[in-house]
């Protein structure tokens, strides 16, 4: 098996690896930002659908260990890259300039000459998250019995929170917008015909993934919302012990339980239609 | 035109060096920056200074010789010109110019402006060939290459080896040029019969040379007097995933 760790230590096959575990780790922000967009359907809808995720115990034991894994490894080679890259070019250019002509962000604020600090940010805001979520120490005594949607909404309006959550999303679309672009051209993914849809893939998934996720923390400033009135977990339980599959996606259709309430011969005749 | 000249000096490969500034009056804008230099050069021989060393020989942009960051840009602020195609009607009167050497730790200064670059000859010994015998010119048409693959392949094949790619590059990385030289033979029948040994071989002795990794930032093919492209690179990591996958040499 010589031949797998020639190749894995190869630069090329670090950048391999480094561009397969970005792919699936963007797969992994997708589905968590598919997951988060339920917050915009109701408390309701979202807290089922994380006490229905978490009931999954099996399948977020495998899917903790395989990000794990990804990010590890995506972390320890970023690291190992840029350590080696900067063993290429010990003495540094007294002066130093782009020459692409067509560039449209000045070279000293480009994406791709901060991926190992946008990464570490991304990772600091990844522990951060952690806490408050995850492993519940950050505000353990506000958020005990709460519903996730209640919790949620608790955390992201602690302002520390707030600037932290916002600052990192946006740094991890900043990091994105160089990352997905590459990670194509790493793969060998180039082709005239797909080239400008490669080009803007990147920016456009960047845009998608910084926006979708700071809109929550100020959804949470903006909605008239007091988590604190709430029922906690335990009451909810209790309540959602009798509910049938039925009830549970109720909240997505609830237009099928709206009644139209005829205000005028037209509406009457519209309601018999 | 009068210039400032930043140049850098180092005497050998084991002493450090430094920047000297010299002023030069009286720059004609019809010079070659390299003729520009070999004014300067005669001025120190004819004050008993010791000239400044930098490599040239064909000074028409085909050999790949002349090799300098000029004002922080390989081969200066041209696009697709070496440095001895590039004409001092570029600059203006009073111009500050910082000269300096490539800078890779795989491309060692050897003295002034001159590095050395047989890290790349020995990529190219690792590989860059085709062992067969090919004879006398074949007939037309005997082989047949498709129009594409073979201009594909000939744009591969105009890199000059003058190291821009490894300047240019913030990682010093040799990408550019090894996917070059990969994607000349691999476009082509005469070599196809190496095609795995040969990728595999050249990107092995392009990491123990010390040349970085590809951050993908295009720099290379900006800096690139031929013009090579960095859809090289990525048929070189196709190249060098399939090899990997398949090639029967360990």
């Amino acid at each position: 098996m010589a031949w797998v760790t020639d190749a894995i230590k190869s630069s090329i096959g670090k950048k391999f690896l480094m561009a397969c575990t970005g792919f699936l780790l963007c797969g992994f922000l997708v589905m968590h930002l598919i997951g988060n967009l339920l917050m915009y359907v109701g408390p309701d809808v979202y807290n089922n659908y994380a006490h229905t995720l978490h009931s999954q115990e099996m399948l977020i034991k495998v899917a903790e260990f395989g990000l794990l894994i990804l990010f590890a490894i995506h972390i320890w080679l970023g690291f190992e890259t840029n350590l080696e890259n900067r063993e290429s070019r010990k003495t540094r250019y007294a002066v130093k300039k782009s020459k692409i002509p067509e560039r449209k962000i000045p070279y000293f604020l480009s994406p791709e000459n901060y991926m190992l600090f946008t990464g570490v940010i991304v990772f600091i805001f990844l522990l951060i998250h952690l806490g408050d979520f995850t492993f519940n120490i950050t505000m353990p005594d506000k958020l005990k019995g709460r519903e996730p949607y209640d919790k949620a909404i608790i955390i992201m309006r602690t302002p520390l929170s707030t600037i932290s959550y916002i600052i990192g999303v946006l740094l991890l679309g900043w990091h994105l917008s160089h990352g997905v672009t590459s990670m194509f051209q790493t793969l060998g993914l180039k082709h005239p015909k797909y080239d400008p849809m490669i080009r803007a893939i990147g920016p456009v998934f960047a845009v998608i993934i910084a926006v979708g996720f700071a809109s929550f923390p100020i959804y949470a400033w903006l909605i008239p919302y007091d988590p604190y009135a709430a029922p906690g977990v335990e009451e909810h339980q209790e309540k959602s012990h009798s509910l049938t599959h039925s009830d549970l996606i109720a909240p997505l259709c609830s237009h099928e339980k709206t009644t139209f309430e005829p205000h005028s011969a037209w509406a009457t005749s519209l309601n018999r239609v | 035109m009068k210039l400032t000249l930043h140049i850098w000096r180092q005497s050998n490969k084991e002493t450090k060096g430094e920047f000297k500034t010299y002023e030069l009056p009286d720059v004609s804008e019809h010079m070659s920056f390299l003729e520009m230099l070999d004014v300067l050069n005669e001025k120190l021989i004819s004050q008993n200074e010791e000239p400044v060393a930098f490599d040239h020989d064909c000074r028409e942009g085909i050999c790949g010789s002349c090799s300098m960051m000029i004002n922080g840009q390989a081969h200066g602020p041209d696009l697709k010109t070496t440095a001895c195609q590039l004409h001092m009607r570029k600059f203006k009167d009073g111009d500050d110019v910082w000269i300096e050497p490539w800078r890779a730790d795989a491309f060692p200064v050897l003295k002034d402006l001159v590095v050395d670059r047989s890290a790349f000859d020995r990529i190219m010994q690792a590989g860059a060939f085709v062992s067969v015998n090919t004879g006398n010119a074949p007939d037309a048409n005997s082989t047949i290459v498709p129009k594409m693959n073979a201009d594909l392949a000939f744009d591969a094949a105009t890199c000059i080896g003058c190291g821009a790619c490894v300047a240019a590059c913030k990682n010093a990385s040799a990408m550019l040029f090894v996917s070059a030289k990969v994607s000349q033979y691999a476009l082509l029948p005469q070599g196809d019969p190496e095609r795995k040994t040969r990728v595999l071989r050249m990107v092995a002795q392009m990491d123990k040379e010390g040349f970085g990794g590809c951050s993908n930032t295009n720099e290379c093919e900006a800096a690139c007097p031929a013009g090579i492209s960095v859809n090289n690179i990525a048929r070189l990591n196709r190249e060098y995933f399939k090899a990997t996958l398949t090639s029967r040499e360990s």
